[in-house]
């Protein structure tokens, strides 16, 4: 065995030994049906567990606590996974979305301030969509007027997950309602206590109200919080949200495959379904599709770590990741028949495939549609990756 | 052969690309179906990769075997490199070494010899899984010789092999021997089975009772079983191999064909509906390469002369099932899209699509279907 290979064995030891005596063993049942605030203490908490063990932000460069190779943090995630480890969901968009957007765009002092702050749990959201800017993301509206040294920011913001429990946004708004709509746009980090700044839930499929709108009135947001050049958000924008994929896809997959597949297994032995050849065979299906994601996401991560990565790679593991867990989690409503409609809450801070599947099944078409949906995918695979031409320009 | 540093894998794999390159541009030098002369794919190194340096041979591994595997799918080639030098020579490297398998074994790199492997009896509904479907068997004589008994069909390239490596029983303890039989010998048949592609050469073998001289039996180096399953993975990923060579082709040729071809004044490549579509097929193609990727990967280590554990063995096994079942599905689909997207034009003979189309539907089913392949993977979950 070389040195790489024995230290990698060594620390899947460490992780493993560290979940075993850190995962609470009851965790998924206490977390079912619980109050918002109590979901909240408890990724709290789940998040503070992780970065004493110092693996709350892996992916980080050394210097901000992270500093981890992606060989590693394939082991940490597929250790975690397996040893179904609550998820970061309340820090993901602050971990990944806003460090990314910190570190390839921000200003020092933007890091400083604000980077030691998501590890002492300073949390994000998005505002990206809108009423009237969903696919066609670059027709937003809403307006950042300058004024001094700040700006003055109306409009409204769709689809913000997580919002009601934010400190702070990542804003997208039109600083130049004059230029071409890619050009007028600027990109913000916006305190969420700003006064004028109003969040209201949104009760979404499952029945979670996890995404929320944001009306926006004369909210003041200081010209020192611009992140990038004024006009050029939507370029940063486009060269911070791709970044991230590769790493949170693979937890995604990791968790796919472990404790998301074990579950499926086990609903069918529990109807006594194993036997049943067509059920076998849509499983081995199954089985093969999330070691081609697993493969993939292991691939990507590497790729980008050796800044290889093509334009549309992270566009195809989206939409194989979402289509596949549509795919997945219908099979196990299926296969939970209607037994499986008794099962009205599924466990926070669990993946997107819980084990209550008609839930998980519904929810999956959070994952069809933001973040770009299937068809922009497919449109980006196609433009970006192959070579077709670009639909015609609106 | 071990592999002991990043540096070394990266310098194979750089390695792996060169042949590759060579492969495509040798293969892209006549219309497909590609046909080169046996004697230059000999001279181009392709016949002895597997085969030791001692025997003039490359010393590489299946690695190397998949990417030319791979390429002569992408060419649709009509060559009996997987009867012959996946299989036959794949078979060799499991046997005992004595003289006469060395001697073959020099001979098929120097395309001297083509010793093709008959391993299953292609029954379409026998799981590759069971070793027990060794379709021959040895019998002893009143006389005290030794005859070989059995059928099977749809052996690949069987019609053009200078030696038979017929999979049999034996007749002491009922192991799984290797008998090297002369297709020309009293009581062995080869008759062709002409299939819809008309890319590959299948045949069934038939010996009724041909006499076998001791010498002609050959026994595995390691455990039988472990042996022919191996064997079994190693033709099951090659045909995805194959399959993979033949998505990627249907991918490049529709993206080309609807980069140029043009209806409502647009380039269709430029309507949602076919843009969407080679979307899916590069998701296909993608998904394909990493399973075999992996499956690949695993079986180069599970080689015989390496120090692998019978755990690495059966990984090898569930890889290879899993590769075989997702590629040569995709392969069908893709290619069945490419001829979509292509219109009337695709749909004739001229083009040439069918020809991919035909391979691939061939590919699905050699040496077990994705159905049977699932079937396997599914006895996991009990």
């Amino acid at each position: 065995m070389t040195s790489a290979v024995a230290d990698l064995a060594e620390f899947r030891t460490e992780v493993r030994d560290w979940c075993r005596s850190h995962v609470p063993v009851d965790w998924r049942k206490a977390q079912t049906g619980v109050p918002e605030a109590e979901y909240v203490a408890f990724q709290q908490w789940w998040f503070a567990e992780l970065r004493a063990a110092g693996w709350a932000v892996p992916h980080w460069p050394a210097e901000w606590g992270g500093g981890m190779s992606a060989a590693r943090q394939v082991v940490l995630y597929q250790e975690l996974a397996a040893h179904d480890a609550p998820r970061l969901v309340l820090a993901f968009v602050s971990i990944h979305h806003a460090a990314a957007t910190l570190l390839e765009a921000g200003t020092e002092e933007q890091r400083a301030r604000h980077l030691s702050a998501i590890l002492d749990g300073e949390i994000w959201v998005q505002g990206f969509s809108e009423p009237e800017a969903g696919s066609d993301l670059a027709s937003l509206r809403t307006t950042a007027r300058r004024d001094g040294d700040r700006f003055i920011v109306n409009g409204q913001k769709l689809w913000a997950s997580g919002a009601a429990h934010a400190d702070w946004c990542l804003l997208l708004a039109r600083t130049d309602p004059a230029a071409p709509k890619r050009k007028g746009i600027s990109y913000f980090l916006m305190d969420m206590r700003s006064p004028g700044l109003d969040v209201r839930p949104i009760k979404n499929a499952v029945g979670e109200s996890h995404f929320c709108e944001i009306f926006l009135s004369d909210v003041q947001v200081p010209a020192v919080n611009l992140i990038g050049p004024e006009n050029v958000g939507w370029q940063v924008a486009q060269a911070t949200l791709g970044a991230e994929r590769g790493l949170t896809m693979l937890e995604l997959a990791e968790r796919l495959g472990n404790a998301g597949f074990r579950w499926l297994v086990e609903a069918c032995s529990e109807r006594g379904l194993l036997g049943d050849s067509r059920v076998a065979d849509r499983l081995a299906g199954l089985e093969t599709e999330i070691a081609g994601l697993r493969a993939l996401c292991r691939d990507l991560v590497e790729r980008s770590e050796a800044g290889r990565a093509g334009p549309a790679d992270a566009s195809v593991v989206k939409l194989f990741y979402s289509e596949l867990l549509q795919r997945l989690t219908g099979f196990g409503a299926e296969i939970a028949g209607l037994p499986g409609q008794l099962v009205l809450s599924k466990p926070a801070s669990s993946g997107w495939e819980s084990g209550a599947w008609v839930l998980d099944y519904i929810g999956s078409w959070e994952w069809t549609i933001p973040g770009g949906t299937s068809e922009i995918q497919r449109n980006i695979i196609a433009e970006r990756g192959l070579g077709l031409p670009r639909e015609p320009a609106a | 052969m071990t592999i002991s540093s990043a540096s070394e894998l990266a310098e194979l794999a750089e390695a792996r690309e060169e042949l590759r390159a060579v492969a495509r541009d040798l293969l892209g030098k006549t219309r497909p179906p590609a046909a080169p002369a046996w004697s230059v794919l000999a001279s181009s190194g392709w016949l002895g990769l597997e085969v030791p340096a001692a025997l003039d041979g490359a010393d590489a591994t299946f690695a190397e075997v998949a990417v030319i595997a791979e390429e002569l799918g992408r060419a649709v080639a009509c060559v009996p490199y997987l009867g012959a030098a996946i299989l036959g020579t794949g078979t060799l490297r499991e046997l005992e070494p004595v003289q006469d398998t060395d001697d073959l074994l020099r001979q098929a790199a120097a395309g001297l010899a083509l010793p093709v492997a008959v391993l299953s009896d292609g029954t379409p509904t026998t799981s590759p899984a069971t070793a027990d479907g060794v379709p021959f068997w040895l019998a002893k004589t009143p006389g005290g010789g030794v005859r070989l008994h059995g059928q099977a069909a749809f052996v690949p390239d069987a019609a053009k092999a200078s030696s038979l490596l017929v999979l049999a029983r034996s007749n002491d303890d009922g192991a799984p021997v290797i008998v090297v039989t002369d297709p020309r010998a009293p009581g062995v048949s080869i008759a062709s089975q002409p299939v819809v592609d008309e890319t590959r050469q299948l045949a069934q073998v038939t010996v009724e009772g041909a006499e076998i001289a001791p010498a002609a039996i050959c026994r595995f180096a390691e455990d039988p079983r472990a042996a022919v399953r191996r064997l079994q993975d190693r033709a099951a990923v090659a045909v995805a191999c194959d399959s993979l060579g033949v998505a990627e082709a249907m991918l490049d040729a529709t993206v080309s064909y609807a980069k140029v071809r043009e209806q409502f004044g647009r380039p269709i490549g430029s309507f949602q509906a076919v843009k969407h579509a080679c979307a899916d097929m590069l998701v296909k193609v993608t998904v394909s390469r990493q399973l075999i990727t992996t499956a690949v990967t695993a079986l180069a280590a599970a080689a015989p002369s390496s120090a692998s554990s019978a755990s690495a063995s059966s990984a090898a096994t569930t890889v290879a099932a899993m590769a075989k079942s997702y590629a040569s599905d995709a392969a069908v689909e893709v290619a069945g899209k490419a001829m979509q997207l292509h219109g009337g034009i695709g749909y004739t003979w001229e083009s040439g699509i069918h020809r991919y189309l035909k391979r691939a539907s061939l590919n699905r089913a050699l040496f077990g279907s994705p159905e049977s392949h699932r079937r396997r993977l599914s006895t996991r979950y009990r």
